[in-house]
């Protein structure tokens, strides 16, 4: 298993490589493939959702602006509705060891248990490998891949860029309105913003 | 009973105390204070407002622009009817790169600042109070934090605190100025080229920087190369996409300029040092390896060679070795070559705008030259001989020590006569790669070298030098007259840099100088034992005169007949006589200002219209960012450089005249008064 991890590793750094920081897929281009371990030590492999509309979400339990969407239940109601249209909700969490809001797989697990979150799988990624390919720079960050494997969104979830909850009442849900606009065969007419919220913690 | 009450009590308070401590400014991490700068503002009046912060150690506030990640502040402004405030003012910020993220932040105290409008009608008290909402990050947390922050100001005669305008005065100089002109960019794939209308002439000191005030256009991780091309600055650096019309700020060091840009064709910068080929730098090598050679016959050389030549022929006829000197004054010559060659780039890279004979700019370096060679000079006059040892000594004297010490007081000396055709040759090497660019000079010096290269090597040309004899003493005292003539010169650059007082300092040194050096030379015929004794401190009081001079401060050096130095007390008193007076405002970083002041103001037409009508042209130089002059600027409703102001005498207010000046314009003004 832990192979299989090296490999997904490797893939990712592989496209990692041409930009020594950051690759930041454009949208509708195709996204870079990735495999990691989720919270249960199980291996995610995007590309076997290939066909479905995937979700990425970083996390980072820590950061003020992950605690306005979670403390409010927003990320979850999002995830949820989300998986209750056949969305694939990946929520990704690139801390790095000693750095805040870096969960081991049984510490993730109890922060989904206890925020009743709804993603389809939480994956870590210590070394911030998938973070880097995919460019993600804070929590939250979200990304849509469509059915073929295609950038359909990026950004923030909302367009209220504040730590404040009570800001999430007439904010418009990016995700939301791009996965309805996606369902009903229709382009995404914001399909990117500006993400906001804490730096991801990188490994130095 | 009561110690059960006293004790529920001592609980509260501490339970009171524990929730207070958790508020106190400690906790928010970053401590802000809003300050004004008047306490008693007049009524239709703007006063300006501080936003003082200081972060604890360890923590950062963001900029206007946070980067990839963060937030920045939003203030939301409590006011009395009619009052309004303008946008934040942000000054220069810093950067901070966190695991490949970049944070555009202030990890030290800063104020941001905001104009704050009086209504025409405000009375008595007036309380101010805004609610701040921010983030402040280390580089492990993030806390969002608030603030309420208020201030009752008392509307009165706006007067200013002497001690809180000195304040607010270190603020506005953190803060950016408007550039004025707008810049151009292009996004090609992933690469972002930026052109910044920047004046070749104007100073940039520290590394340069652009901070992209827009989201979208740039990656604000990647690294930027900053070059100085002519008259625009090109910034280079990995983009996203055209965004349409952007701001930023230019920073070089702690001093930052305001910027708009539109998308456009923006061309490399000629500076593209990858790009230029070898073949390139081996013409311009072999170019000054001929530019060195044409120097020989240079006034300012030329005497201290042919002595050099004089020695060579001595040594020629007493069987010395002349490969062995002809070698060690090419050393000489080629490492002086090097050493201010490579000191030029050294400080190019450190971001300084440097010429070549750089160090001749400054008016002490020409002091001490004007002495050197007035010494050299006289002693070719024959007042005094140089039989001691000593550096000068040597110049004259036999030997490879002597030789090398010849090479490099020549080309020392050279480079004031490099100036007007090596100039431009030098100035292009200066962007080669260091590699070549030092080639470069080191032909230079070669080229001075390589007459004597010939001399030492090939007999031939040594069996043509004549005899010594005593037609070389005459042949001394004729050489002494070039090198009066290139004292005359250096004289005449001293008052241009230093003024006439600077000049006169100069010349009463040489003077000093050369009373010692006349009274060493009559001990010297009088054989007596330390000629040199009473001479030594003479030369040493000359020499201190180095410390009087300075270089003239600038912007006074006017190019219109008699325009003078900007000042309000000079505006009041030449209005208060009814005089008719153009004020304008210039900075060297503003391309605008020189291109009106070139093509305009400073053209013969509007110069004789400005003089035939008697008006006072008074000139407000804004390069160092004055904050007294801002203000005056600010006055008129202007961020920044270029302001035209015309007074027209029997009217109160000045007229603003537009950014882009006609002569018609000056002429008809000026004819009318």
């Amino acid at each position: 298993m832990i192979h299989r991890m090296l490999v997904g590793a490797a893939i990712v750094a592989a496209g990692v490589a041409a930009a020594p920081l950051m690759a930041e897929p454009d949208v509708a281009a195709a996204v870079p493939n990735f495999r990691a371990l989720d919270m249960h030590g199980k291996v995610v492999d995007l590309s076997a959702y290939r066909g479905r509309t995937v979700v990425l979400e970083w996390n980072n339990p820590g950061c003020p602006f992950v605690k306005k969407h979670y403390g409010s239940g927003n990320m979850q109601r999002t995830q949820a509705a989300a998986t209750a249209q056949g969305v694939v909700w990946l929520t990704i969490n690139s801390g790095a060891p000693g750095l805040q809001g870096h969960m081991t797989g049984a510490e993730a697990q109890k922060f989904v248990a206890a925020e009743k979150a709804k993603p389809t799988a939480y994956l870590l990624d210590p070394k911030g490998l998938v973070g880097k390919g995919y460019g993600a720079k804070t929590t939250p960050h979200l990304y849509i891949i469509d059915g073929q494997g295609r950038l359909a969104y990026k950004g923030g979830i909302d367009d209220r860029p504040t730590a404040d909850a009570a800001d999430i009442a007439g904010a418009r849900n990016h995700v939301l309105a791009a996965l309805a606009e996606m369902r009903a065969g229709k382009p995404v007419s914001v399909p990117e913003t500006r993400p906001y919220g804490c730096s991801v913690k990188y490994a130095g | 009973m009561a110690a059960v009450r006293f004790g529920l009590m001592a609980l509260l308070l501490w339970l009171f105390a524990g929730v207070a401590l958790a508020q106190a400014p400690g906790e928010e991490h970053v401590k802000i204070t809003l300050v004004a700068e008047s306490d008693r503002p007049a009524p239709g009046s703007e006063v300006t407002l501080a936003l003082a912060s200081v972060p604890e150690k360890g923590w950062h506030a963001y900029w206007l622009n946070p980067g990839d990640a963060g937030l920045p502040a939003r203030a939301e402004w409590i006011l009395p009817k009619g009052a309004s405030t303008g946008e934040i003012r942000y000054p220069v910020p810093e950067r901070l790169t966190i695991a490949g993220l970049m944070n555009y932040v202030y990890e030290g105290p800063f104020a941001p600042l905001v104009t704050l409008r009086i209504p025409a009608d405000a009375t008595g008290a007036f309380p101010v109070r805004v609610k701040l909402n921010y983030l402040v990050c280390t580089d492990a947390i993030c806390v969002p934090g608030k603030a309420d922050l208020s201030t009752t100001l008392q509307i009165g005669d706006g007067s200013v605190v002497s001690s809180i305008r000195a304040q607010f005065d270190v603020w506005r100089a953190a803060l950016p100025r408007p550039l004025g002109a707008e810049g151009i960019y292009q996004v090609d794939g992933k690469a972002l080229r930026l052109a910044i209308p920047f004046p070749a002439a104007a100073t940039a000191q520290g590394e340069g920087y652009f901070f992209p005030a827009t989201h979208g256009a740039f990656d604000y991780a990647a690294p930027q190369k900053v070059a100085r091309d002519g008259d625009r600055v090109v910034v280079e650096t990995a983009g996203v996409k055209s965004v349409g019309p952007i701001e930023g700020l230019l920073a070089f060091g702690k001093q930052g300029f305001w910027v708009r840009a539109v998308p456009g064709a923006v061309p490399a910068a000629k500076a593209a040092p990858a790009q230029m080929p070898w073949s390139g730098a081996l013409f311009a090598f072999l170019g000054a390896v001929l530019g060195g050679l044409i120097l020989n016959i240079m006034p300012c050389v030329f005497p201290i060679l042919s002595l050099k030549a004089l020695s060579l022929a001595k040594a020629n006829a007493e069987g010395g070795d002349p490969r062995a000197e002809a070698l060690a004054y090419t050393a000489g010559v080629v490492l002086v070559c090097l050493a201010l060659g490579g000191s030029l780039l050294a400080l190019r890279a450190g971001g300084a705008t440097l010429g070549w004979a750089f160090q001749l700019q400054d008016p002490r370096v020409i002091l001490v030259l004007l002495l050197l060679v007035a010494g050299i000079a006289f002693n070719l006059a024959g007042l005094f001989e140089l039989s001691a040892p000593g550096f000068v000594n040597r110049a004259t004297a036999r030997g490879t020590g002597g030789a090398f010490m010849t090479g490099a007081l020549a080309a020392f000396v050279a480079t004031p006569c490099t100036g007007p055709f090596m100039g431009a040759a030098l100035g292009a090497a200066l962007v080669l790669p260091w590699p070549a660019a030092l080639a470069v000079f080191g032909g230079l010096g070669l080229g001075i070298a390589l007459p004597f290269l010939l001399l030492g090597f090939v007999p031939a040309f040594r069996r043509l030098l004549p005899r010594p004899g005593a037609w070389m003493e005459t042949l001394r005292r004729i050489l002494s007259v070039p090198m009066f003539l290139t004292a005359l010169a250096l004289a005449w650059v001293l008052g241009r840099q230093a003024g006439v007082a600077g000049m006169t300092i100069g010349l009463a040194a040489a003077l000093l100088a050369t009373l010692g050096l006349w009274w060493a030379g009559l001990r010297q015929r009088r054989g007596k034992a330390r000629a040199w004794l009473p001479a030594v401190p003479l030369l040493a009081l000359a020499l201190a005169a180095t410390a009087l001079v300075s270089a003239a401060p600038a912007g006074t050096g006017a190019v219109v007949p008699g325009a003078e130095k900007f000042s309000e007390a000079r505006l009041a008193e030449l209005t208060a006589q009814g005089k008719p007076v153009f004020a304008y405002f210039t900075a060297d970083w503003c391309l605008t200002c020189k291109v009106n002041e070139k093509a305009v103001i400073e053209t013969d037409a509007v110069a004789r219209a400005l003089a035939d009508h008697k008006v006072t042209v008074l000139v407000g130089d804004w390069t160092d960012g004055d904050p007294a002059l801002g203000r005056f600027i600010e006055r008129h409703n202007r961020a920044g450089v270029p302001l035209y102001l015309w007074y027209k005498p029997g009217e109160a207010e000045p007229r603003v005249l537009p950014q882009i000046l006609t002569q018609a314009m000056l002429v008809d003004l000026a004819s009318k008064g």
